[in-house]
């Protein structure tokens, strides 16, 4: 279980608002999120071993060349929302730079 | 004594600065300043699933360019991080950057102080990230261009090693150079592509303590550094003065106001949740590599600084002047190789070339003097062929028309006469016209010499050379 904060704080840097329901909801889920952690954390594995999703045949770098993409259009027009080519979003961070 | 002589600043500078690449970081979209919005995006750099990110392998060599530069330790394996947090300007909630293993660490920027000696800044680390969107609040609503979003950045960690504005504004100066000088940045704080946050806290002299720091943002101007970081530190003092707490918190310059503004109290690092980037393969950059880049090496600012004091004569804070841009002591030196005399050519490029120059917003490969034609004149002028004060006279005019000092000497007629022939045929001419004054001087009154020669510069309009002149009319008086 997590505490009413710790759900409330993460729904925060979330963006979330949650009502209580949801916060209690949360506290059982989110905490059984956390003990399945806990069983990994008792695993011994070396430092930096986290799995990776990364082929091994994955080219490592690319070379310094500039391609523009063909469909930048179909990018933008996927967005729920548009306005002269930018993407529309709800100013709820207006305070914030 | 004032209550801020009882207090020290200490502060840190965080610089970000933008990779010269083609590229982006992750992707191939192009990096270019000021493009119509999302017309240099794609699938990686706008977040859409699926997409898998691969290192532009340019950016990691200037990110190394710049710290052997600054003899930093480079790490032959290093790793990108997740730096989680929610913006509309960041597509995937995530931007990524490195934390807890950065490709480099230490080293240090040498920095000039106001009495013309060097101190190392030391530097805490240098690590890779992308640069994030664009977004512009309208009254509906957020507006966000995702062209910048991915462009490749280094951010250079300073150590809280300044204590005065001024050795910071010194530290983004000496900076800024380095970065032109590998060409890795632009190092343009108005455009953007070298942006800077300070943070600063404030202390009782000999205290162990550091304060609660203050981040310091937006500042965007080189004119303004100083000013901002200034403002802060008495801000500070006059609130510990006056018993209250210092909150830690992320304040904004007002440039317009000339003070800080609160943005908003800190998040917290942990806030951020790091944890390594499992689309990207630790970062490998092995020593063969290394070496390779360092061979690609400039001469630094440091350098050339030194070498200018030892070849050329120059003092400390002359040779500071020209090094501060590659362009500016390229000019010098190839001034200095064609006049064979460095001193004129540090006097003429600093006190007649730069302040002109600034005032047209010109930049010195721009410059209309050429390094041909200001070479030129000052052979002129140590040949005696012409005066200072004529040789003033046509820089201007160089100046203005990016001529020739020789067409204009022929179009203002300031060609200096020094042909003794064409000289004793004027004499001569004075001679016969005050044959009075030349008894007179034959008597003993050889005060006159001076008439003569007065009369010579008449005729000649101010032309003769006057070291030539003066002989000319002894000889000829004498031979009278
Ligand atoms: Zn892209």
């Amino acid at each position: 279980m997590l505490t009413r904060q710790e759900v409330l704080k993460i729904a925060q840097l979330a963006r979330l608002s949650l009502t209580d329901a949801e916060v209690a909801e949360y506290q059982k889920r989110l905490g059984r999120v956390i003990e399945y952690m806990k069983d990994l954390d008792s695993l011994s594995l070396p430092k930096g071993a986290f799995v990776r999703h990364v082929p091994l045949d994955a080219p490592r770098f690319r070379e310094d060349e500039a391609r523009q993409w063909p469909d930048r259009e179909a990018i933008v027009a996927n967005a729920p929302l548009a306005e002269e080519n930018q993407f529309l979003l709800p100013t709820v961070l207006e305070k914030e730079t | 004594m004032s209550a801020r002589d009882k207090y020290e600043a200490v502060i840190g500078l965080e610089v970000h600065a933008q990779l010269l690449t083609s590229s982006k970081m992750f992707c191939s979209c192009p990096n270019v300043f000021g493009a119509e919005p999302n017309t240099k995006i794609c699938p990686v750099c706008t977040g859409q699933p699926g997409a898998l990110p691969v290192v532009n392998r340019h950016a990691i060599e200037l990110g190394v360019r710049v710290g052997l530069a600054l003899n930093s330790t480079i790490h032959p394996v290093s790793i990108f991080a997740r730096k989680n947090y929610f913006y509309p300007d960041l597509p995937k909630g995530y931007q990524i950057s490195q934390y807890e293993q950065p490709f480099c660490t230490g080293g240090e920027v040498p920095i000039q102080l106001k009495d013309g000696t060097q101190r190392g800044v030391k530097l805490t680390r240098i690590h890779f990230e992308e640069d994030v969107g664009k977004s512009t609040h309208h009254g509906h609503g957020t507006r966000v261009d995702l062209n910048r979003a991915c462009v490749p950045l280094i951010e250079m960690v300073s150590e809280p090693d300044m204590r005065t504005a001024f050795e910071a504004g010194q530290y983004l100066r000496a900076l800024r150079n380095i970065l032109r000088y590998t060409q890795v940045c632009d190092g343009n704080l108005e455009e953007g592509n070298f942006r800077c946050d300070a943070n600063i806290s404030v202390r009782l002299k000999g205290a162990q303590e550091f304060g609660t720091k203050v981040e310091l943002k937006n500042i965007n101007s080189f004119r303004y550094v100083e000013k901002a970081i200034d403002y802060e530190i008495d801000r500070q003092v006059e609130m510990i003065e006056l018993g209250e707490v210092i909150q830690q918190q992320t304040r904004g310059w007002n440039a317009a106001k000339g003070t800080t503004e609160l943005m908003r109290l800190k998040e917290g690092a942990a806030d951020y949740r790091y944890f390594p980037e499992p689309d990207l393969a630790p970062l490998e950059i092995t020593t063969d590599w290394q070496n390779e880049i360092r061979k690609q090496l400039p001469e630094l600012p440091q350098q050339k600084s030194e070498r200018f004091q030892e070849s050329y004569g120059l003092s400390p804070y002359d040779a500071s002047v020209l090094t501060a841009a590659q362009e500016l002591a390229q000019y010098f030196e190839t001034v200095t190789n064609l006049s064979q005399n460095a001193k004129a050519s540090a006097n003429w490029v600093m006190n007649e070339l730069l302040g002109r120059l600034n005032a047209a917003s010109v930049e010195i490969d721009q410059s209309p003097v050429s390094t041909e034609h200001l070479a030129d004149l000052i052979r002129r002028i140590d040949s005696n062929e012409i005066s200072g004060k004529i040789a003033k006279t046509v820089f201007e005019a160089m100046f203005a028309t990016a001529k020739a000092p020789e067409t204009i000497l022929n179009e203002k007629g300031l060609r200096q006469i020094s042909d003794a022939k064409q000289l004793e045929k004027v004499i001569q001419k004075v001679i016969e016209a005050n044959t009075s004054q030349v008894v007179e001087y034959k008597n003993g009154k050889t005060k006159l010499l001076g008439f003569f020669v007065g009369q010579v510069m008449k005729e000649t309009k101010g032309q003769a050379n006057p070291g030539v002149l003066n002989e000319l009319v002894k000889k000829l008086l004498d031979s009278q």
